[in-house]
Parts: C-alpha cells; sequence; structure tokens
C-alpha cells in the first residue's frame, strides 16, 4: 500500500459524512423548494415555481432586501469597530496580545441566546439603561437594536482575521512609511491597508455570511418591521409548516450567499497554498 | 511558530546593545486606540457581566441589584425538566465530541498526507460547513431526518452537532499537522515499522494536543448551539439552549440569568483548558494559535 494509498483511507469516513449528512440534504431542500403541499399542509417534491414566485412576491422582497441590508451595515460597522481593535491589539498589544485576543475570543462562547438576552435586560424599556437614565428611551424594535445584536454576535468573526494579517506583517513597514514623511493616514492607506486587505475581505465575508441567515437577533431585539429571511424560513419550517416555501426561500438565500462562499474558499485555498508547509 | 520569527526584527532591535530605544513619536502613542478599545472591552463584557451579577440577584428586578442569594439557581436545579435539559446538552456534547474528533482527526490526516486528484475537492467539502449559515444546515438537517424517518430526538441533535463539527477538528488539527515534518515519520518507517504504527506511535502523539483542543472547543460549541438543535430537537429533553428560547419568549426573567452564567462556566471552562492544552503538554507554543488552526501558517 502505498503512503498516498494510507492517507486516502483517512479521507473516507469524515468525507463520506460531510456528503451523507451535508450535501445531500442540501439537495433536499433545493428539490422541496419546487414542491407543494396539500391541503393538510403536507410537504411533497415536485416541479413547480411558486414557491419561486412567492419568494418574489411584493410582500416578501423588503424582507430580502432588509436582511441584505441588515448584513450590510453589521459587516460596515464590525470593519469601523473591529479594525482599530485588531490594530491596536496586534501593533500595541506587546507581551499581553495574547491575553487581549483571548479575552475577544471568549464572549463568543459565552451562549449567543444568553449574549443576545443580555441587551434586552440592558436596554429594554424598563431594562437598566432606562432605569439608570430615568429615562424611557426606545432602543429595542429598531432596526438598530437587531443590527447591534448581530454586530456583538459576530464581531469575532472581523477581529480574528484582520488581527492574524495584522500579526504576519512587519511592523518594520508602517515605520518605513513614517519614515518617509507618510501621514499617518497615508501611512495607514498606502502601506497598512493593503498588506492587510485579505484579512478585511476574509473578516467582511466572514461576517456577512451568517449575519444574512440569522433570526436569532431579529425576533429578540426587533419587531414587526424588522422581520429578517431567517425569521421567514424558521416560520415556515416549525410554525406555519409551509416547507416547500421555506425551502425556496433558503434555496434562495444559499445561491445569493454562494459566491461569497466561493470567493472566500477560493481565497483561503489560494493562502493555504503560499502558506509554508 | 514562524510567526515568532517574523517577528524577531523588532525584539532585536529593542534589545540589540546600546542601542537607544527611540522615543515613540506622536503616531506611536495611540492614546484614542487605547480608549477605543478600552471602551469596546467594556460593551463586550457589560451584558455578560450584568447576566451574572444578576443570577444573584434576590429579587426579580434586572435593575436594582438588592441582596445576594441563589434562588435562581435552586429554580434551576430543582426544575425537574430543566435538569434533563442540562443533562442532555452535556450528553450532545460529550458524544459529538467524542466522535466529531475522530472523524476530523482522520479527514485532516488524509487532507495533508494523501495525494490524490480529489484533495482540492475534499478540502473544499471539509470547508464548506464553517462557512454555511446556520440555518441552512438546520433546515437541510430536518429535512434529512424527516425523510428517511429518524424521529427527532438527542440522536439527531447529535448527528446534526457531529456535521459542523468535524470540519472545526480538521482545521485545527490540519494545522497542526503541516507543521510537522515529514521526515520523522519517514525515519519511523525506515527502521521498520509500518504505516499503521507510524500513525499510532509517532504522528498521533505529536497531533495529541491539537486534537484535544478540538475536542474541547468542539465540546463548547455543541453546548452552546442554539439554531442547529432548535431545528433537530424532539419534544423532551430539549438542550439548554433551546429550553433559554423558548423561556425568553415569555419575558425576561432571572432563572434565565442563573442557566445562562451556569452555561458560561461550562464553555469557559472548556475553552480555557483548551488554551492551555500546550503548556500542559510541556509546549511552549500559544493555545490560541493552536485553537485558531494558524499554528505555523
Amino acid at each position: 500500500m502505498s503512503e498516498s494509498r494510507f492517507a486516502s483511507a483517512f479521507l473516507l469516513p469524515g468525507a463520506l459524512w460531510l456528503l451523507l449528512l451535508f450535501v445531500v440534504p442540501v439537495g433536499f431542500v433545493l428539490a422541496l423548494s419546487f414542491g407543494y403541499t396539500d391541503d393538510l399542509g403536507e410537504a411533497f417534491y415536485g416541479t413547480r415555481l411558486d414557491n419561486y414566485e412567492r419568494v418574489f412576491d411584493p410582500a416578501f422582497v423588503p424582507v430580502l432586501l432588509r436582511s441584505v441590508g441588515f448584513a450590510l451595515a453589521t459587516v460596515v460597522l464590525c470593519l469601523l469597530i473591529g479594525y482599530p481593535v485588531a490594530y491596536y491589539i496586534a501593533i500595541f498589544g506587546g507581551r499581553w496580545k495574547n491575553v487581549l485576543i483571548a479575552l475577544v475570543v471568549l464572549p463568543f462562547f459565552v451562549n449567543y441566546l444568553i449574549r443576545t438576552y443580555a441587551w434586552i435586560a440592558m436596554l429594554g424599556d424598563d431594562g437598566l439603561v432606562n432605569g439608570v437614565l430615568n429615562s424611557d428611551i426606545r432602543f429595542l424594535n429598531t432596526p438598530w437594536a437587531v443590527i447591534g445584536g448581530l454586530v456583538y454576535g459576530f464581531l469575532v468573526f472581523m477581529i480574528l482575521p484582520i488581527f492574524a494579517a495584522l500579526d504576519r506583517m512587519d511592523p518594520s513597514l508602517i515605520e518605513a512609511g513614517k519614515d518617509l514623511y507618510g501621514s499617518p493616514w497615508q501611512t495607514f492607506r498606502n502601506v497598512t491597508l493593503p498588506h492587510t486587505i485579505q484579512g478585511v475581505l476574509a473578516g467582511s465575508v466572514l461576517v456577512f455570511l451568517p449575519a444574512v441567515g440569522d433570526f436569532v437577533s431579529a425576533s429578540m431585539l426587533g419587531g414587526p418591521e424588522e422581520v429578517m429571511v431567517g425569521n421567514l424560513i424558521q416560520q415556515q419550517f416549525l410554525a406555519s409548516d409551509n416547507w416547500p416555501f421555506g425551502a425556496a426561500l433558503t434555496s434562495v438565500m444559499m445561491l445569493f450567499l454562494l459566491v461569497w462562499m466561493v470567493l472566500y474558499l477560493r481565497a483561503a485555498a489560494r493562502e493555504a497554498r503560499e502558506a509554508p508547509a | 511558530m514562524s510567526v515568532d520569527v517574523a517577528r524577531s526584527p523588532t525584539t532585536t532591535r529593542a534589545e540589540a546593545p546600546g542601542a537607544p530605544s527611540r522615543p515613540p513619536k506622536e503616531f506611536d502613542r495611540p492614546r484614542f486606540l487605547k480608549l477605543f478599545t478600552g471602551v469596546f472591552f467594556l460593551f463586550l463584557f457589560a451584558p455578560i457581566v450584568l447576566v451574572v451579577l444578576f443570577s444573584f440577584n434576590s429579587s426579580r428586578s434586572l435593575q436594582d441589584f438588592e441582596g445576594f442569594s441563589l434562588r435562581w439557581y435552586e429554580q434551576f436545579f430543582e426544575s425537574e425538566s430543566l435538569r434533563d435539559s442540562l443533562i442532555a446538552s452535556i450528553e450532545i456534547a460529550l458524544i459529538t465530541m467524542l466522535i466529531a474528533t475522530v472523524l476530523g482527526t482522520m479527514l485532516a490526516y488524509g487532507l495533508v498526507r494523501a495525494r490524490t486528484r480529489w484533495s482540492d475537492s475534499f478540502n473544499v467539502l471539509m470547508l464548506i460547513p464553517l462557512v454555511t449559515p446556520e440555518i441552512v444546515a438546520g433546515v437541510s438537517a430536518l429535512l434529512l431526518f424527516t425523510q428517511v424517518g429518524l424521529e427527532l430526538s438527542v440522536t439527531t441533535i447529535v448527528l446534526a452537532h457531529i456535521t459542523f463539527s468535524i470540519s472545526y477538528v480538521t482545521v485545527v488539527v490540519r494545522a497542526r499537522l503541516a507543521s510537522l515534518s515529514l521526515e520523522v515519520e519517514e525515519a519511523s518507517m525506515d527502521l521498520g515499522a509500518t504505516r499503521w504504527q507510524t500513525f499510532r506511535l509517532v504522528t498521533l502523539p505529536a497531533l495529541w494536543p491539537a486534537v484535544l483542543a478540538a475536542g474541547l472547543l468542539v465540546f463548547a460549541l455543541s453546548f452552546d448551539d442554539f439554531v442547529l438543535s432548535f431545528f433537530t430537537t424532539g419534544e423532551s429533553p430539549q438542550p439548554l439552549p433551546v429550553r433559554i428560547w423558548t423561556q425568553i419568549r415569555f419575558g425576561v426573567r432571572p432563572t434565565i440569568n442563573a442557566i445562562g452564567s451556569f452555561m458560561l462556566v461550562v464553555s469557559v471552562l472548556s475553552i480555557g483548558l483548551a488554551l492551555l492544552i500546550p503548556r500542559l503538554f510541556g509546549r511552549r507554543e500559544s493555545g490560541l494559535k493552536v485553537l485558531l488552526g494558524r499554528e505555523g501558517a
């Protein structure tokens, strides 16, 4: 048995598992999106396009656009918050660098529901902030509450790749930029940013993908005006029981996100090839 | 570890004898950045600290801390159904950890050592679950299980959890494997060991820190997972995050603070342990780098 054959045998169980429990089920979703339900609400496979027509019905288009809009706003905010933090930790963290990054990662392992719930407790009409300020500001059930929840939930995915890119960068490059009389802004724009753009792009995709599909933030921090596509999908499968329509919504979202996934995976594969083995 | 090499110019200059440490320029004194990062950490931890603090509150209020009490924890542990949920959650996380760690480690070994023309496809297959929104995975799993007539239960949750956990393990273990020199394995085989003996006696021991760290990571992720569990759970027992979701629908309750704080301790302990693992194995490398699959990268 050759070295390669021996190692190939190791690939099989995991690859088979992913094929049967991930790829095949996604195929089921695509197939069911052309299906229909009978009068009792039972789902059947079919070859109809009704569900897709319904997805692009004027009633649902705003939900799709809102999901993309919220996700984009989340990416921008994560970038504005995440870059400076990653920069500070990577360049000025010194011997605290690893501790600080661990502190960034830690909250990510607090259950997402609990973290979102904590914001209800803080920002609710009778929450802590209104209690302390003795005010009745309406924070919840607004678009910004939902976007804030998404930012809080996924920020770590932005900070880590940017931190990794900054950490790899030779800090003397920044000094060289300044020695050549570049202003801080010029140095950042012409030296630091181009060197870390891979991290920025990776982070943006890694935040965008889960944000588009999220339903926790919208259903906990938002009201009826902040419904996202994730909420619709979840309702179709677990409440109103129109599985084929839910499958069509899922398929449309998947196809839209596929572009970004492919771009990200290609960049990741290139990086893996270039990295010294 | 090559990261340290890349960083060395700074260190050497700073430590070079006689080289006066240059007074930092204006740009080097990032007072604004420092403040910004400080405020960031404040916002990052404030909600969590609040949840933990008010889990010990003696009153129902989420505004005033009236006194220390354990009544919400008592309520949590005295409720039989919540206790069942806790046990279910731990069970799910443990089984997921065991199976996903084995499959993911094998997959990593295959990906790094096998040179087939399918390598790129296997690599993509492994990475896709990591970038797929969880709701897609949840919907797919739900469809699969109803399609094959598997009743939704703890078992279906475990199956769904293993699927996304394999990729995490593979990423972490693969990074470690890629930083191992092939020569050690070749030497072992030159000395007469079979491939299997080499894997068991040479490769696997070198991989242990990464495998254990990946396992603990998977435990924490599975224990905390809500979306996949939500789509694949049966009637009872439901894992804790699903219970929290149902309770939150009924409004803000102090018991949720206690459940949340308890879960926090479990996750933080397993992640903390994962971070410490390389040290427990007497290595000086950063546990964080092992966990993020960035070793040697």
